[in-house]
């Protein structure tokens, strides 16, 4: 007999909970209706303090908080002046791309300010009824397009439920849920481990479980799109996880499917779908996340050199595939 | 250190000792020759403009993009020459000794 491996024994105790870097990607900030015209707000997510404004023309800009000038803080008495926010300090003024586009007092533009955005925005977008930001640590322009959801943007669907849940712990491992096929017998307690495909092209990675039963793709980290399908009823799940610092996310979820005629037995069973997604339906040996998952989640630690054994699901492929979200230095990629 | 000429802008002339390695900008402001230098060096104020004397302005490494944008942009308030500068892109060495500059008027 060799010596024991003292390795495995020990290194829970240098394991993080969190060690990955705020990823790379479109991610959602609020619903589009939750911020009027002219409307500043300060929101904390994606491990920092943001400006979120609405302007004049219905424009919607996410700035960093303090002026390229002096500093003040914009998100304290700030003001949407035009297409702008002003600076309360000296109302130097930045449209929603982080343009300098005024400086009240000064005879000549600094070159800096003629040549490039010196406040950092990040790119936004309006779709699905939400707002959503580009967020890249180093400032680059979006890599992808958020995808059409056709239940979201189209008539005839029911208005989406909504859930929304804070999680302590970063959005890898919420979605590691998604290629773990066998927490979902463990777990959630369904009768048996789903077959299931998955694969990986790009930002997309996409996967069919239990044939057919769960088909759904993930646009980079912040976006997936599942669709349920039973007795050819299908009902869709979108979930929108936000990181909100390093170890803290919000799980955003919309649920909806076809507006079928009230009485149905289709609308019966896009129903209980929809239940079945969040906790626990009637008529469904298996939990949702919502009475399962939170509780492993909110105390793990990440393995980055996990014990899998022929049973487990696809996880090594889908860190692979994760970590192209992450920009950062070598030694903290080393610990993803 | 080398010792620099400077015309101020009511015309007197003055020698003005330049330790090396330091910013021309800071060495006129600390002379109090009118040069305010508000930027600190980042070329975003146009306060330390000066006309180098030709014969000098050839031998300074040229203007980079961000001076030269703001040459352009004080144009419309000042006069600017080929030989216009912003001081404090200028760094002090020895081979700068015995150089003449002006400062420009105000923007
Ligand atoms: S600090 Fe914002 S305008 Fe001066
Ligand atoms: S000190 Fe401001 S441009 Fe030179
Ligand atoms: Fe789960």
């Amino acid at each position: 007999m060799g010596a024991i491996n003292t390795k495995i024994l020990l290194e829970s105790k240098d394991l993080e909970r969190c060690p990955f870097p705020i990823p790379v990607g479109w991610f959602f900030v609020d619903f589009s209706e939750n911020l009027q015209t002219s409307e500043i707000r300060n929101i904390e997510i994606l491990g920092q303090e943001w400006v979120l404004f609405r302007n004049e023309g219905g424009k919607v800009g996410m700035t960093d908080p303090y002026c390229p000038h002096l500093g003040a803080h914009m998100g304290h008495g700030g003001k949407v002046v035009g297409d702008n926010l002003r600076c309360p300090f000296h109302h130097w003024e930045y449209n929603t791309e982080g343009w300098c586009k005024n400086i009240p007092y000064g005879k000549i533009t600094p070159p800096i300010v003629k040549k490039q955005a010196i406040l950092r925005a990040l790119p936004v977008v309006e779709r699905y009824g939400m707002i959503w930001a580009w967020y890249h640590p180093e400032c680059e322009a979006p890599q992808w397009e958020l995808p059409a959801i056709p239940e979201l943007e189209e008539p005839g669907h029911v208005k989406p439920r909504r859930g929304s849940w804070p999680v302590n712990t970063a959005i890898q491992e919420i979605a590691e849920n998604g290629v773990d096929f066998a927490h979902l017998k463990f777990l959630h307690g369904s009768p048996a481990i789903p077959p299931a495909e998955v694969s990986f092209d790009g930002h997309i990675s996409s996967v069919n479980m239990a044939n057919g039963y769960i088909v759904g793709k993930g646009y980079g980290p912040g976006l997936n799109v599942f669709h349920f399908t039973q007795e050819g009823v299908t009902a869709t799940m979108v979930s929108y996880s936000v990181p909100i610092t390093a170890e803290k996310s919000q799980m955003n979820m919309s649920f909806t499917h076809k507006d079928f005629p009230e009485g149905s037995r289709e609308l019966a069973i896009a129903k209980k779908l929809v239940d079945h997604m969040i906790g626990q339906a009637e008529g469904e040996e298996s939990a949702g996340f919502e009475s399962v998952d939170f509780i492993v989640w909110n105390h793990k630690k990440y393995r980055p050199n996990p014990l899998l054994c022929d049973g487990d699901g696809p996880i090594v492929q889908y860190r692979k595939w994760f970590k192209q979200f992450y920009v950062a230095d070598p030694e903290t990629l080393a610990k993803i | 250190m080398a010792e620099v000429h400077v015309t101020d802008r009511d015309g007197n002339v003055s020698a003005v000792d330049a330790p090396g390695g330091r910013p021309l900008m800071e060495v006129l402001r600390d002379a109090n020759l009118g040069v305010e230098g508000i930027c600190g060096g980042a070329c975003s104020c146009g306060t330390c403009h000066v006309y180098v004397d030709p014969q000098w302005a050839e031998r300074l490494p040229p203007a980079g993009e961000d001076e030269q944008m703001m040459l352009d942009a004080i144009k419309e308030f000042v006069d600017v020459r080929p030989t216009s500068r912003l001081s404090c892109q200028i760094t002090v060495d020895d081979s700068l000794a015995g150089m003449t500059v002006e400062i420009a008027p105000e923007v």
